[in-house]
Parts: structure tokens; C-alpha cells; sequence
């Protein structure tokens, strides 16, 4: 299922409960690559030796020297790692982190990018104010032409052992690409797969807060909906449950995550119909990664994920 | 003036009286807290004021964890307990420079910080809670923090702990897959 995976790392402590996924899934899945990428800064101006470390601000002459120090001191954070699969390559560059990655992705051709959800160890308080899950995050969620594993908490199961998928849908286009992605990974690992979906129904949007009958509607409406998008693809597999919730859509995801102890919560980028050139990282998906004690991949574009 | 007293049965005292329902002029005083008050005290006192429960999204969801847990003894050693602190960050980098002020809410073992969120309920709801101080981090520097005496409304308090609260949630165990 994971032929190349892409682990992009901060090289830094914040990534560890991501590289052990990683590295967890290269071997598990046998994978024939993976790919250990950290840009390491950003040039200061145009063609100048000199990179404006991205994490630090510290200017640093990012000569070859410098390049392959970098490389080493990768090599020695994940040097236990290293050790457990056969086919993993280290790769820095000098850019900005969000683009080199995705150029990455795109060149290597891999079908999974897996990362952390901050650029740095962050207070929780200090989330609340800040661009909430990590900008380089949420910019390569929103572009990549492959599903993205964010983690943001250690992981307790490993990936092929996954029993609960949780498959978050507003019925938009690009969820119809996670559903894909949901679809294929439950079956592969023999999970449950849960179709979830939250029919909004929050009192902050403009204070109108629906009559049940209207709510009724609204779930019945959902309902007829995941049968028709979704149950119908999956062919003689059973082993799923359709669950629509009311309320606001982040919380009951959560909460129905929490209930059912999910392993791996699924949901496109974005969360409306709307250009995904013009997507931002959707509000809902954002609030999920941050809080979810399970991974969280985003997927947003069918080319990884419509092969049988 | 301004201040209101926070007591372990989760009642709220204002000039030596029990206030009766809660008015959201309270949210902007000063809390102090009676000696012993738990996290269950800050949970009791949600049950009794339920106004102040629609403070936060996620505020039901922690209180139906709270209703889960037993009645008594949710304590680990883990902590010696639970501090609730305002942070003033002056940051240059990445971005413009800013200023930001937050409200964060951690365990505390031997002068140090831990996060909350892989710590279960049940295991921290009895720990005692106190107030702590203003730190002023300045330019990313997490070693040389300057402390400040300071003060917390009752809206800081609730709302930050409801914050750190929603983060919370690890899985219990996991399950081998069919």
C-alpha cells in the first residue's frame, strides 16, 4: 500500500512520535523507499551561501560542509530507527520547508508524506493564538497530490493493526478522495471502518440554531447520502458502520474518536466545495489534528488513492 | 474589591457570602482559591453554575469524562500538582514580532512543567490546584524566564482550563484488528 514514504521532519524532537510512524509503516508495509527529508533554511537572498536557519532565524553558510554535517546529525537522531529498515535515504536542501517538500514528493513520486503537526515543541496555550497546526503543515496538506499523516501524540498501535477508522466527511469532492483512502487502508489492515458525519448545527452560525424536525431532515438527508456515495462503492465489505452526529463538526468528530478509541482519523483538507487552489487547511481538520490522540491523514487529491 | 473565592465543594464566595447563581460581571474578578481546591472543585463548580459550562465547545465533553471517573482517589504521583500560569511571549521569529499572552495549565513535579494531555482523568482529578505565577519568556529564551506576582479572572480560569482540558485523551489500549 506504501511503496515510498516521504517522512519530512523538522529534525527536531517534535517530529519523534512522527518518525517512529514512519519508520513504523516502511517496515511493516516492506516499503521499497523511504525518505528521511529535512529542508534545512532558506536562502537570505537570491543565489547567496548564506541560509536563514527556518526554525532558529540564525544565519548559517549553507555550503556542502554545512549540508553534510546536516546530514549527519539526521543520521545520528535516527540512527536506532535507521537500523530497523533496509531502504531509507536521508535528503536535506536549502529552501522553504513547505514547497521543498511537496517538490519532494512530487519528484520521488511517493504515495504517503508523513509529518508532525508543529515546526517547534509548542505550549498548548500558545496553539490557541498562533497558526494553529504548523504552517508547513498545513500548506503541504493543502497542496499534496498523496495522502498526509500528520501526528501530533505518540502513536500506541502500529499502522497494520489498526482496528477503528474513522472516515470524517462533509461530502465534498476532495472527501471523496479520503473516503478512498479510508476505504483501501481498513480493508488492507482488516479495521472497522466508521462513516462519520456531523450535520452542523452549532448556534454560532449567525445564532440560528435549527428545530429538530429540521435537524431529522438533516440526518435522514446524510444518511441517503453516505449510502449512495459511499456504501455503494465498497462492493461485499461489511465490516463498517455509518454514524451521523449533530453539533459542531470538530468536537463530534473528536468526541465520537474518543468514544470509539480510533486509530486513524481520515478527512479531506478542506472542508467545503470550494477551489482547492484556494483552500486554506479547513477550520474542522485543523481544530481535529491538533486534538486528536490518533493520527490524522489528510487526503485531498485522488491520484495516490483511486488504484484499486 | 473584585474578587471572588473559589471553594473546594465548588461554590463560589464573594464578601464572606455563597453566591447564589452566577452573573457574568463575576467572569472579570479575581479568583482566589481555597486551600485544597482540586480539579474535581473546578468540575464541581461547572455542575453548580452550569452558565458557566456553554463558556467552551468542548467543556460537555470533559465534563461527561469528569462524570466517569470515581468518586474519590483520582490522584498519581506523577504530580505534586496542578498549576495554572499566564505566559507573556515576546517572539521575533518566525513572522513578524509579536507579543502573545496566554493562560496554560500544567502538572508540576519538582519545580518542573508537564504537559496534561497523556495524563487520563482519572489520574489527576483529586490533585490539588494552585495559581501560579506571570512568566515573561522573551525572544524563545525557555531558560532565563522572568517570574511576576500576578493575577487570574475567573474567566482566565475556567476558559484556560477548559483549553488544556480539550487536548486531553490518550487510548486507553489498543485493539488487534480481525
Amino acid at each position: 500500500m506504501f511503496e515510498k514514504i516521504l517522512f519530512a521532519t523538522t529534525a527536531s524532537p517534535t517530529c519523534d512520535d512522527a518518525a517512529k510512524v514512519a519508520f513504523n509503516l516502511s517496515l511493516k508495509y516492506e516499503s521499497e523507499k523511504l525518505y528521511v527529508f529535512h529542508a534545512l533554511g532558506v536562502p537570505t537572498r537570491g543565489f547567496s551561501p548564506f541560509v536563514k536557519d527556518v526554525r532558529t532565524g540564525e544565519t548559517e553558510q549553507g555550503d556542502p560542509d554545512y549540508i553534510q554535517w546536516v546530514k549527519e546529525e539526521m543520521k545520528n537522531t535516527y540512527a536506532k530507527l535507521i537500523d530497523t529498515v533496509e531502504n531509507c535515504e536521508l535528503e536535506t536542501t536549502v529552501g522553504v520547508p513547505h514547497t521543498e517538500i511537496l517538490r519532494m514528493a512530487r519528484k520521488k513520486d511517493v504515495e504517503l508524506i508523513v509529518m508532525g503537526a508543529h515546526t517547534r515543541q509548542e505550549d498548548i496555550g500558545a496553539t490557541r493564538y498562533r497558526s494553529v497546526a504548523g504552517m508547513t503543515m498545513q500548506k503541504v496538506a493543502k497542496a499534496a497530490r498523496c495522502p498526509v499523516l500528520i501526528i501530533s501524540r505518540p502513536c500506541t498501535t502500529c499502522f497494520k493493526l489498526f482496528s477503528h477508522i474513522i472516515f470524517g466527511t462533509d461530502f465534498s469532492k476532495a472527501s471523496d478522495s479520503a473516503f478512498l483512502f479510508a476505504y483501501k487502508a481498513a480493508k488492507d489492515v482488516g479495521a472497522r471502518l466508521y462513516l462519520f458525519h456531523s450535520c452542523d448545527i452549532s448556534s454560532l452560525q449567525a445564532g440560528k440554531v435549527p428545530g429538530q424536525a429540521e435537524i431529522e431532515e438533516k440526518i435522514k438527508e446524510a444518511r441517503r447520502k453516505m449510502e449512495q456515495k459511499y456504501v455503494s462503492k465498497m462492493g461485499d465489505f461489511d465490516n463498517y458502520e455509518i454514524e451521523i452526529w449533530e453539533g459542531i463538526p470538530y468536537v463530534e468528530i473528536l468526541k465520537f474518536a474518543r468514544e470509539k478509541q480510533a486509530d486513524l482519523i481520515v478527512m479531506a483538507h478542506h472542508t467545503r466545495e470550494i477551489d482547492p487552489d484556494e483552500a486554506e487547511l479547513g477550520s474542522t481538520v485543523e481544530q481535529v489534528v491538533l486534538r486528536s490522540a490518533c493520527p490524522v491523514a489528510s487526503v485531498n487529491h485522488p491520484d495516490k488513492v483511486a488504484s484499486p | 474589591m473584585n474578587n471572588i473565592t473559589l471553594m473546594r465543594d465548588g461554590s463560589i464566595v464573594q464578601n464572606g457570602e455563597t453566591v447564589e447563581s452566577v452573573l457574568l460581571m463575576f467572569l472579570g474578578f479575581k479568583v482566589d482559591l481555597e486551600k485544597g481546591y482540586t480539579l474535581r472543585s473546578w468540575f464541581q463548580m461547572l455542575g453548580k453554575y452550569s452558565l458557566l459550562a456553554s463558556l467552551n465547545a468542548f467543556l460537555p465533553t470533559s465534563i461527561e469524562q469528569y462524570l466517569a471517573c470515581p468518586a474519590n482517589g483520582c490522584c498519581f504521583d506523577g504530580f505534586d500538582h496542578l498549576e495554572f500560569n499566564k505566559t507573556v511571549e515576546m517572539i521575533g521569529f518566525p513572522g513578524n514580532p509579536r507579543l502573545e499572552i496566554y493562560n496554560s495549565f500544567h502538572g508540576i513535579k519538582s519545580h518542573k512543567t508537564f504537559a496534561l494531555k497523556s495524563v487520563r482523568m482519572e489520574n489527576i482529578l483529586d490533585m490539588s490546584v494552585r495559581l501560579g505565577k506571570l512568566k515573561h519568556v522573551v525572544f524563545g529564551d525557555k531558560v532565563d524566564i522572568f517570574e511576576f506576582d500576578t493575577v487570574f479572572s475567573l474567566f482566565e480560569f475556567i476558559d484556560g482550563i477548559a483549553w488544556e482540558l480539550s487536548f486531553h485523551g490518550s487510548p486507553k489500549q489498543c485493539e488487534i484488528g480481525r
